[in-house]
């Protein structure tokens, strides 16, 4: 059985401008026509750019949202229709959203939820136990939610979504605001745990790493529809393949000759350069930059997503005039 | 069975949350005795000027403790609309609705219990303010059975009133003003600061039959005028208005539900 499958699915709402006197309605097509299947133990990255048509994709998939046509099954259920029955079989993290009491410990609201989903208190001492133990919450597991690191807290978040073993885990921007050790962590345990445990991930990311470190595969949508649907390792080597370098140093730096290597801006003690991981290595380059002069900081970046679906966007289009002018001239054959 | 476990551990974890900062309740403590304290004043005064022994139907000490518990009533009331209210602006409904249980319930008990340890405190300052100004109330024990059994129904009452001013959030960009339109029917229809027995003949049926007045004044009454058909009167009273805003709840919040958008993640 599939874990999700999307058949036309379509959301359109209603817009309302005006006073009460001129008022307009304009529709708005969020979703516009989208297939996707989802087999178990997959790990789906869902991205795209803002307005894309992602949470509300998400939304109908979590039975929050009823669609304006099409159909949709999540673990063979009707997500808005058995929203309740669903509810106890999948889990969802909102980066921006907490389902932790924020006045209690994460301890607490564990037991909350064990409440919630009505499960088995055997069963759910030992899977909370197995959940602190794995996502290391010992040291913080009875301090208040509102005294904790956010990468903290985001770790409390997943390990309570995974509190009644859901079969899917729809993850939505779970690394925001998060710094780059604790976005690494906690990256790790979504890959470990999907690798492991068979869990589903239905990941929405603006971050090129996660979806470089926790998807299998990438679906880009944009104006509610499905761009693109590939491997991650595929869309890796033609799209996330750059890197890009930050340095200023205490003193005019040298130039970067080598292959790979582009200089994106100058200026008199900083440079920031893109690299083609496919032709040179990150190393090479970083030791390069330390061979350049005396350095004060470096940092390395992914380049911004909405640049990588630019690009995505850009090639898909090129591949539509191709195609189209291909049927044109075949049209034309066919007429002579 | 299961479904009732659920939703009393949820009052349960709310009522632990609401002692999470011991220095805001302390505070409410405070506020609670000098409002109680300003409008035990006033009622006193206005007793000693009009000579009156009885004012509508009540003594000073009956006057003083209706007061009491019209106060703690009113003053143990969460801000159930405006979490409601945040909850849809910030789309964090959307989170509670991925649990399997109704949103709807679930404020209600976190309602019901933070509620509970808020009145209890109220309750028991009062009554310590109450007892110092004018004494013990005659019958205080069967008053106390008496309001036992109103309360229930009173807070449920008030959440659903509350309930559906939060719901509004889903048409209006501002609810702040029904709030606002609801906290003073409370406060003046509702017979919190003024007895009931006090307005005009005409209006008294009216008010007696809206939600408002059996919220608080409903409660009071039989605490300080423990009278069993008093207690069935509003008892009755409660039970239809429960229905009648329950059956109007229903309805808005399913409308509601077709109307989560949530935009931006």
């Amino acid at each position: 059985m599939n874990v999700v499958e999307l058949k036309n699915l379509r959301k359109s709402f209603a817009l309302k401008r005006g006073g009460l006197f001129n008022r307009t309605t304009t529709e708005v097509t969020a979703v516009a026509g989208i297939d996707l299947i989802v087999q178990p133990g997959e790990s789906v990255a869902f991205i795209g750019p803002n307005g894309a048509g992602k949470s509300t994709t998400i939304k109908i998939l979590t039975g929050i949202m009823r669609p304006t046509s099409g159909s949709a099954q999540v673990l063979g259920l009707v997500p808005w229709r058995d929203r309740t029955k669903l509810a106890t079989r999948i889990g969802a993290v909102f980066g921006q959203r907490s389902q932790l009491w924020y006045h209690l410990p994460a301890l607490d609201s564990f037991e909350l939820l064990s409440r919630i989903y009505n499960l088995d208190k055997n069963k759910y001492k030992a899977r909370r136990d197995m959940l602190i133990e794995r996502f290391a919450l010992q040291p913080f597991l009875n301090t208040p939610v509102r005294k904790l690191s956010l990468g903290q807290r985001m770790r409390a978040e997943i390990a309570s979504s995974l509190l009644h073993s859901p079969e899917v885990l729809f993850l939505d921007e779970p690394t925001i605001g998060l710094d780059v050790v604790a976005r690494q962590e906690l990256r790790d345990l979504m890959r470990e745990w999907n690798r492991d445990e068979g869990l589903t991930v239905f990941l929405t990311s603006h971050d090129a790493g996660d979806i470089e470190h926790v998807a299998r595969r990438v679906v880009v949508i944009n104006n509610g529809q499905v761009m693109l649907d590939d491997t991650v390792s595929t869309v890796k080597r033609r799209y996330l393949g750059q890197k890009i370098i930050g340095a200023r140093f205490h003193e005019q730096p040298g130039t970067f000759d080598m292959e790979g290597v582009t200089e994106l801006k100058r200026s008199e003690y900083a440079v920031k350069l893109i690299v083609d991981t496919e032709k040179t290595d990150i190393d090479r380059v970083a030791a390069a930059i330390l061979h350049a002069g005396s350095v004060a900081d470096i940092t390395i970046e992914d380049p911004p997503l909405e640049d990588v679906i630019a690009r995505m966007y850009g090639d898909q289009r090129n591949g539509d005039q191709r195609n189209g002018t291909e049927k044109a001239s075949q049209t034309g054959a066919d007429a002579k | 069975m299961n479904e009732l476990r659920k939703y009393t551990w949820i009052a349960w974890t709310s009522a632990r949350s609401s002692w999470a900062y011991f220095g805001d309740a302390i505070g409410r403590v405070i506020f609670f005795s000098i409002i109680l304290y300003i409008f035990l004043r006033l009622w006193t005064t206005t007793f000693t000027q009009t000579g009156a022994t009885h004012l509508g139907g009540l003594s000073i000490t009956q006057m003083l403790w209706y007061l009491t518990i019209t106060e703690a009533i009113m003053l143990s009331g969460p801000k159930v609309s405006t979490l409601i209210d945040e909850d849809v602006r910030t789309g964090t409904i959307a989170v509670q609705l991925l649990r399997p249980m109704s949103y709807a319930y679930y404020r209600l008990a976190m309602t019901l219990g933070e509620r509970t340890i808020r009145f209890l405190v109220n309750l028991v300052t009062g009554c310590a303010i109450a007892f110092l100004l004018v004494g013990q109330l005659p019958m205080v024990g069967f008053g106390m059975l008496t309001l036992c059994a109103t309360l229930p129904l009173a807070f449920i009452l008030d959440f659903l009133g509350l309930f559906l001013v939060g719901l509004s959030a889903f048409w209006l960009e501002d609810t702040s003003g029904l709030l606002l339109l609801y906290s003073r029917g409370v406060l003046i229809a509702g017979g919190t600061l003024i007895p009931l027995d006090l307005y005009p003949s005409a209006v008294r049926p009216i008010l007696s039959w809206l939600p408002f007045a059996n919220i608080t004044a409903g409660p009071a009454h039989v605490f300080v005028s423990p009278l069993p058909q008093d207690l069935a009167m509003i008892l009755c009273r409660q039970i239809t208005g429960t229905l009648v805003l329950g059956a109007i709840a229903f309805v808005i919040y399913k409308q509601a539900l077709r109307r989560v958008f949530v935009n931006g993640g």
